[in-house]
């Protein structure tokens, strides 16, 4: 037991201690160095030390926010799937940074790397599916005749749109902006270089499709100089044209559910790889077009996605889950601390102060790493300053037999200490095991929970044995301390 | 330094007298415990006379199948429901939408029911209370969820926007929820299995012996699991009170007392391992009581502590956290029990059905 009392440990905990101080209390520190007041809000909290943001990071069933599951299909041929996962990753984040949010989560999962799981706080799930979901992969079709005598309706009967291998991925940027007349929304898009020449030579074909003059009935005579631009349609869309009910669902606008963005005549040739996107005869409102310039900006999703679940919660009712928590946190860390010393007397006390040490330096450790708090993680947390009683409840039953055996004081502490520790240690190894188990194999849902009782399961062990003891056995080199009243040892006598 | 001559005299112990020290506290009912503690002492004449009976009824070895019955008594109609009336599932296994709302106006569970009723959508209400429902249906498209809402507003009441909670839940996500919360359970006693085995291999009888260790506390661990999977599935699916609902946070719990019981197994078996060690003139079976007797207090009052924070979390912590906290206190209860009740006496039997020699 000397290593226990030995120099370098007290360093190390005095060491934690400032530590924990300095993190728990970074907010406060940095309100008095820039002379804030110590309650309410200030500018530049959290503060930033060196890059080090430290506060409570709190889950989406405590901040409020939408947690979505999303599933992969429809990989792309010929590609590590890892790598279409990164790339679908980056996407949602680019089209999620449009929402403002701060400090979304966009991980990959699954085993075949099939899942992606999106964390955002502050947003409704309605908001965040439009935002991922809706706007995905702008796609440009000519018309071409159909074979199929039933076609004699749509938008342009007896043709179909044919695609023509240009589509999102080849426009570089979009913005939208007011037409040069300054009455409706458009979308201004450039197209890459190899977008341009496609585009280049789509128009100059259209234009040429039919000779004389178009301008006299365009939609009547010549389908075949449209040029449309849709999102999402797919060749088996095409395939379907036909299909009773097919035509009139992907014709309507995208905003009705539909897949038709624009149906525009061609012109004139159109070189250079600008291109303008207007709202047709109804006009874009603002939104929609800046909602459509965000989803061509942050490119097409290489996959399609699946909703599998989503978590929608509200702002307040977190809020009200933490202060609920709390106070319960509170009550029981309270009722431990007084049964402690009613019972305990004296190493009751030093317990107690070491199970606030241990608190402190739980809560500095969330903030540092920073480990994300949920509501399981909290009951975790509370959990554990059992767990962490634990270890003193052996070392003090063990300290009174050890009097009650006839040791001096500070021989039953050291043997106490001595004795306790084989049950101590694979009793809390075993609890480890589980929350690494659980962390590892059980349902992402309980993650949260194994994390904060695996790292309260450790600080509890280091304080129960090295700073009760060495608090004790600072205590006990006073001899006035050395009373078994103090150190509720008496009843050991009598009996 | 007065004192130390007082110190040194601390006593001579007789072989009883750990057990008369502990029999209080496994006689008392646990809350009176410190109460005790902190009052005077009675003269030490009126203990002596008392103690001689009381040690008799603390032999727990050799009263082993009257706790063997109980424990049975209680997990068999639990096994039963679980068979034949399974569980009443959370929205995270069963699959679909659930809307947490608030109505600002605190309508009536009826009011609540024709709103739902009249969407078509096969939506169960349950009141939580302070005008906050519960509608749980098969699983929406975020459009759908949204018409819910916007209709039940304007046929019940306003909601309350800040306060709502939408949880959807695919088929998929659940089934993989249950597997791998039963590969957790399994693979956690897989591990605490051989970890005990490992651990309790210096005992006299080699790696046979730390078998029987880790054996009789897997033993201990599946009773403690059975016990709260089947008064849950007594609960949820026989009773139908919403407090014995199965989703994640219940499946934590499981693991999580998976822990505890070790934990407390553990605690006993080392001891049982210490004083076969020191006094080998004692039978197997009077180290087992002994070694039970010795460790009976810290198992109580650690499991006092923990059910005094749970039983705060119980009352005084959020809606959704009450089946959790209630999973925990039989779990941990359960624990201690089977700790000293189940785990250490089937270790005797084992022994005796083979013995390590």
């Amino acid at each position: 037991m000397q290593l226990i009392l030995s120099w370098p440990v007290r360093l190390l905990i005095v060491a934690i201690l400032l530590f924990s101080v300095a993190v728990d209390g970074a907010g406060y520190i940095y309100r008095a160095v820039n002379h804030y007041p110590p309650a309410g809000n200030v500018p530049g909290l959290p503060p930033n030390y060196f890059g080090w943001q430290l506060y409570i990071h709190k889950g989406l069933d405590l901040a409020g926010g939408t947690h979505i599951d999303y599933e992969l299909t429809n990989f792309p041929s010929g590609q590590s799937r890892a790598d279409v996962q990164q790339r679908t990753i980056d996407v949602i984040n680019k089209r999620v940074n449009a929402l403002g949010v701060s400090e979304p989560q966009i991980r990959g999962a699954g085993n075949n790397n099939d899942r992606i799981t999106v964390d955002l706080a502050g947003v409704t799930a309605d908001q965040a599916q439009k935002v991922i979901g809706r706007v995905t992969k702008l796609v440009y079709t000519k018309w071409v005749k159909d074979s199929n005598p039933a076609n004699t309706s749509g938008l342009h009967p007896g043709y179909k749109p044919q695609l023509v291998g240009l589509t999102g991925d080849d426009i570089s940027s979009a913005s939208a902006s007011i037409d040069q007349n300054g009455v409706a929304w458009v979308v201004n898009i450039t197209f890459n270089s190899g977008g341009a020449q496609t585009f280049d030579t789509l128009t100059r074909n259209n234009v040429a499709a039919c000779p004389g003059d178009p301008g006299t009935n365009p939609n009547a005579g010549c389908p075949e100089r449209f040029l449309t631009i849709w999102l999402d349609l797919t060749q088996e869309d095409i395939n379907n044209w036909d299909s009773p009910g097919v035509q009139a669902q992907l014709l309507q606008r995208y905003d009705s559910g539909g897949k038709l963005l624009v149906d525009a005549i061609t012109d004139t040739e159109i070189s250079g790889g600008q291109a303008q996107i207007s709202g047709g005869a109804a006009g874009f409102t603002q939104t929609a077009a800046n909602d459509l310039a965000t989803g061509i900006n942050s490119g097409s999703l290489p996959v399609d996605l699946k909703v599998l679940d989503v978590t929608q919660v509200g702002s307040t009712l977190g809020a009200e889950s933490v202060k609920l928590s709390l106070a319960a946190g509170v009550l029981g860390l309270t009722i431990v601390v007084i049964f402690m010393m009613v019972y305990y007397r004296l190493p009751g006390l030093l317990a107690s102060l070491a199970l606030v040490f241990y608190a402190g330096a739980v809560f500095a450790v969330f903030k540092a790493l920073p480990v994300t708090l949920t509501l399981a993680g909290i009951t975790g947390f509370i959990l554990s300053v059992g767990m962490a009683v634990d270890a003193n409840v052996l070392i003090f039953e063990r300290f009174k037999e050890e009097v009650r055996a006839g040791r001096t004081i500070p021989a039953a502490v050291d043997a106490a200490v001595r004795r306790a520790w084989p049950a101590i240690r694979d009793s809390n190894s075993s609890t480890l095991i589980t929350c690494v188990i659980l962390g590892f194999i059980g349902p992402p849902q309980v993650l949260g929970f194994a994390v904060v009782l695996g790292i309260g399961v450790v600080a509890s062990l280091f304080s129960s044995i090295f700073v009760t003891h060495n608090l004790l056995a600072i205590v006990l080199s006073s001899a006035s301390m050395r009373r078994t009243a103090l150190l509720g040892a008496d009843r050991a006598r009598i009996t | 330094m007065l004192e130390s001559p007082e110190d040194k005299e601390a006593g001579v112990v007789s072989a009883d007298e750990p057990e008369a020290d502990v029999e209080d506290t496994d006689e008392e009912a646990e809350e009176e415990e410190p109460v005790e503690q902190a009052a005077p002492q009675p003269p030490p004449p009126i203990e002596k006379v008392l103690a001689p009976q009381r040690v008799r009824k603390l032999d727990i070895v050799s009263r082993r199948n009257w706790f063997f019955l109980l424990s049975l008594l209680i997990i068999i109609p639990g096994i039963i429901s679980m068979s034949t009336r399974h569980f009443l599932l959370g929205i995270d296994f069963a699959g679909g939408t659930e809307f947490t709302v608030t109505f600002t106006n605190n309508p009536s569970v009826a009011q609540v029911e024709d709103g739902v009723a009249a969407e078509n959508i096969d939506g169960t209400v349950i009141s939580t209370g302070g005008g906050g429902y519960l509608i749980r249906t098969p699983p929406l498209q975020p459009a759908q969820q949204t018409t819910v809402l916007n209709d039940l507003s304007e046929r019940v009441g306003p909601i309350d926007r800040t306060k709502l909670s939408i949880l959807e839940v695919g088929g998929t996500i659940a089934g993989e929820t249950i597997t791998r919360a039963l590969l957790a359970v399994v693979a956690a006693a897989l591990a605490i299995l051989f970890l005990l085995a490992i651990r309790f291999r210096n005992v006299p009888g080699g790696w046979r012996a730390g078998f029987q260790f880790g054996g009789s506390a897997l033993a201990a661990l599946l009773h403690d699991v059975f016990l709260l999977t089947g008064l849950f599935s007594i609960m949820g699916a026989v009773l139908g009170l919403r407090i014995g609902e199965i989703d994640s946070l219940f499946v934590t719990a499981v693991l999580t007392v998976v822990g505890f019981s070790v934990h407390d197994t553990i605690v006993v078996f080392d001891r049982i391992r210490e004083n076969l060690r020191v006094s080998q003139r004692l039978s197997f079976e009077q180290v087992v009581n002994l070694s039970i007797m010795q460790t009976a207090a810290r198992s109580i009052i650690t499991s006092f502590t923990v059910v005094l924070v749970l039983v705060a979390i119980l009352v005084a912590g959020g809606a959704t956290l009450k089946g959790f906290a209630l999973a925990l206190l039989i779990g941990i209860v359960s624990g201690t029990y089977s700790s000293i009740f189940n785990a250490a006496p089937l270790l005797v039997v084992w022994r005796r059905l083979q013995p390590v020699r």
